[in-house]
């Protein structure tokens, strides 16, 4: 379970975040959408410990990522919206070096790594060096790497940008499979019929303020996403 | 013209923060790197004061300044050559400024207008001492002192920085043809700079050479080199027409060299960027093997390493010039002797004295190659938006700092202990003091690490077009890089000053039990202070 409790986070004098607070559970696939600027990145950033927040707290499954941010950063798995690696780096290397900081033995990462790549279809590509890759296999590089390590919690910044139809297809595969097992998978994303169809809760971020936050049926009624989001732009 | 200027701004903004005092750091730590400026400009002064009293019964105080016009020339062609290479080419923002409707030669032009301002910089924080050393020794000043001097510091880094500009562009060109690019350009590059090394080792006997014949020596200086001669000869028989010939000069050079290096620039660049990928392997042939965190830590920080050709060759430059001093020290000992013994320029020692303290010569020897050798000073700014994968992964700080640290002493380490050994045995250094030296070997680059890291926390530089910016225009790496100057500098003074008033086996085992505290105060500061300048690292 994620807690974000009344968090808040300043740059300067502007609150990037402004007293934040709603709960993702267990077996939830959680969308997190705003406008551009609105405090996703950042609320995301503080969730996985890259950011420090000014106030409040972020609690995954009861622990503090302030207080204990290895313990927590074990149990999740971080997609960035640009897929940022180490570059000159070949593949297979980035991926055992994610899998080393995660501690997985050898027998795991060996039977993850071969089923997310022959899914992204990357099975022969792993011996090249990431530099030389396009913008979508970078991203295939970073979901693979972060999801050999069978995280129980899966944190995504707008996940499906630059991948192909069938990786996107694939991705909501992986996705539903790991709901059924009682994981979250948190992402943040502008593709909003995608998340209408595939997510069970949501929340609206407007400003660094949290509008609307709840089920899926909740927020929506009888609309589209599409149409309570922008009824909600224009407030 | 409005835009190229807007381009100018657009370029430079982001290295001038530098300059700022009104940014998100703290003014105290931005005042830092002025003031160390400013202590080393203080102590170049001091320096020229003292050189100009001895000039000043020969009346040739401006031969002075053309030496130093010359020297400086030298090392900014020394430097310039790999750092030209990665500012020019294959830069971040090639896909965004070729994609704008702006002439090919505004690009190159821009590039080398920053490189040319950071020369412009540290050419200045060298010749202004000097100059301002200069008004009281001369015999004559006038208005037209001021105005050569003004127009020499602007004019003087153009030619370095376009043969800089040419070498690199050559070498770039070179290695863009190999498979291993890097490889290729690391060994062209020290190739280079051994080279330049040894001729400009030559010019300086052609130098002394001069002072002792004076007679028409404005002209020869300009047959060696036009600008540091030019500069002489305009002080003491100023000529505006020569003046004007010498500003002239070097726009042309300035300009031709824009116009013939754009024709192959975007031929080079574009065969840079080229990507070789490697043949087909089947995921059953691939190495999955789970290692410890440390491990793959250091094996990543070595990868980027040798992947990075400035940063290998502005590190590594110093241990390849210890492995050749201990190489030229082993066969040419009896020439060295006269240095070392030379109460003017060298360290004023006895023979006797010399002989029975070879260990503690050793140990001047590794102090200067650590405190040269100054990698970590770019280890967290090469991060640069990787910084979020570290910060993301379940790894304790500690952990992640200190496996830069290691990876520095692997690198560090086995070429001085090559360098001993070839010491040990030309001398038969006893078993207690190649122990100590040993140790030593380990510990003071240990002090320079720390310190790099340390300044590095303090001063990222997370978001350079390209690693030569972050190895060579960043704070970070001229704080160390002046740091490093002022140990170097202390370790020799110290040393002179205590020789032969001890013995070398107790004086080493007093200076290892020094370093010891000292390493262990830096890491202490380092797990404290430099966990909370980790966590404040954004992108």
């Amino acid at each position: 379970m994620i807690e974000i409790k009344n968090v808040t986070k300043k740059y300067g004098n502007k609150k990037a975040l402004d007293n934040v607070s709603f709960t993702v559970e267990d077996g939830d696939i959680f969308a997190f959408i705003g406008h551009n600027g609105a405090g996703k990145t950042t609320l995301i950033k503080s969730i996985v410990g890259i950011h420090d927040f000014d106030e409040g707290d972020i609690l995954i499954n009861g622990i503090s990522i302030k207080n204990e941010p290895v313990e927590c950063k074990k149990l999740m798995a971080y997609v960035p919206d640009n897929p940022e690696t180490y570059e000159h780096m070949k593949a297979i290397d980035y991926i055992n070096f994610i899998c080393d900081m995660y501690e997985i033995d050898t027998n795991e990462r060996e039977k993850n790594i071969k089923k997310y790549a022959k899914i992204f279809n990357m099975e022969d590509k792993l011996n090249d060096t990431i530099d030389s890759y396009s913008h979508g296999m970078k991203q295939k590089i970073v979901l693979i790497s972060a999801l050999a390590h069978n995280p129980k919690i899966l944190i995504m910044d707008e996940p499906f940008v630059g991948l192909d139809p069938k990786a996107v297809y694939d991705i909501k595969e992986i996705l539903n499979e790991m709901v059924k097992e009682n994981k979250i998978v948190f992402y943040s994303t502008h593709i909003l019929d995608v998340a209408e169809k595939l997510c069970s809760r949501v929340a609206i971020i407007k400003n660094g303020k949290l509008i609307k936050s709840g089920s899926m049926k909740e927020i929506k009624g009888d609309k589209s996403l599409e149409k309570v989001f922008m009824e909600l732009e224009e407030k | 013209m409005k835009k190229t200027y807007s381009l100018i701004k657009a370029c430079m903004t982001s290295d001038m923060n530098l300059f700022k005092l009104k940014t998100k750091n703290k003014k105290s730590s931005k005042l830092v790197p002025l003031f160390i400026a400013l202590y080393l400009m203080f102590m170049i002064w001091g320096s020229a004061n003292s050189m100009f009293e001895k000039l000043a019964p020969t009346h040739m105080q401006y031969i002075l300044l053309s030496l130093f016009a010359f020297s400086i020339s030298i090392l900014t062609i020394m430097e310039g050559i790999y750092k030209a290479g990665p500012l020019i080419f294959n830069c971040k923002d090639d896909d965004l400024l070729l994609s704008l409707p702006i002439k090919r030669k505004t690009i190159l032009f821009i590039r080398i207008l920053k490189f040319y301002i950071f020369e412009l910089l540290y050419n200045s924080l060298f010749l202004l001492p000097i100059m301002i050393a200069y008004i009281r020794w001369a015999e004559n000043i006038t208005w037209t002192y001021f105005l050569t001097s003004i127009i020499m510091l602007l004019f003087l880094p153009i030619i370095p920085i376009i043969l800089s500009c040419i070498l690199g562009a050559i070498t770039s060109s070179l290695t863009s043809r190999f498979k291993y690019k890097n490889a290729a350009q690391i060994i062209l590059s020290m190739i280079l700079l051994v080279g330049i090394l040894l001729i400009s080792f030559n010019s300086e006997n052609i130098m002394n050479y001069l002072i002792k014949h004076a007679n028409g020596i404005n002209d020869l200086i300009i047959k060696i080199y036009y600008p540091a001669g030019i500069y002489a000869k305009l002080i003491t028989n100023f000529n505006i027409k020569e003046l004007l010939l010498f500003i002239i000069i070097n726009i042309v050079i300035l300009t031709l060299s824009i116009y013939i290096l754009s024709k192959f620039y975007f031929k080079i660049n574009s065969r840079l960027k080229k990507i070789t990928t490697s043949k087909k392997t089947k995921i059953n042939n691939l190495i999955i093997k789970q290692r410890s965190k440390t491990y793959s830590l250091i094996k990543k920080e070595l990868n980027t390493f040798f992947k990075t050709p400035v940063f290998i060759i502005n590190s590594g430059f110093a241990l390849v010039l210890f492995i050749l001093t201990a190489i030229i020290i082993t066969y040419k000992f009896d020439s060295i002797i006269p240095i070392l013994t030379s109460k003017e320029g060298g360290l004023g020692l006895s023979k006797e004295l010399l002989n029975n303290n070879i260990s503690i010569l050793i140990l001047v020897l590794i102090s200067l190659t650590a405190y040269m050798t100054s990698i970590t000073n770019s280890v967290i700014s090469l991060e640069g938006k990787n910084i979020n994968i570290l910060k993301s992964l379940p790894i304790k700080i500690k952990t992640i700092l200190m496996s830069k640290i290691y990876s520095c002493l692997i690198i560090t380490t086995p070429v001085l202990l090559i360098g001993n050994i070839i010491l040990f045995i030309k001398f038969k250094i006893n078993i207690l003091e190649s122990l100590l030296l040993i140790v030593l070997s380990i510990l003071i680059p240990l002090v320079s690490h720390f310190i790099g890291i340390i300044v590095n926390l303090k001063y990222p530089k997370l978001d350079a077009e390209n690693s030569a910016e972050v190895v060579k225009q960043s704070t970070s790496s001229f704080i160390s890089v002046m740091i490093g100057m002022i140990l170097a500098l202390l370790s020799i003074v110290i040393i002179t000053k205590i020789i032969g008033k001890i013995n070398s086996s107790i004086f080493l085992i007093i200076v290892t039990i020094i370093y010891i505290i000292i390493n262990t105060i830096l890491y202490l500061y380092l797990i404290k202070k430099g966990t909370i300048e980790f966590n404040k690292l954004t992108v």
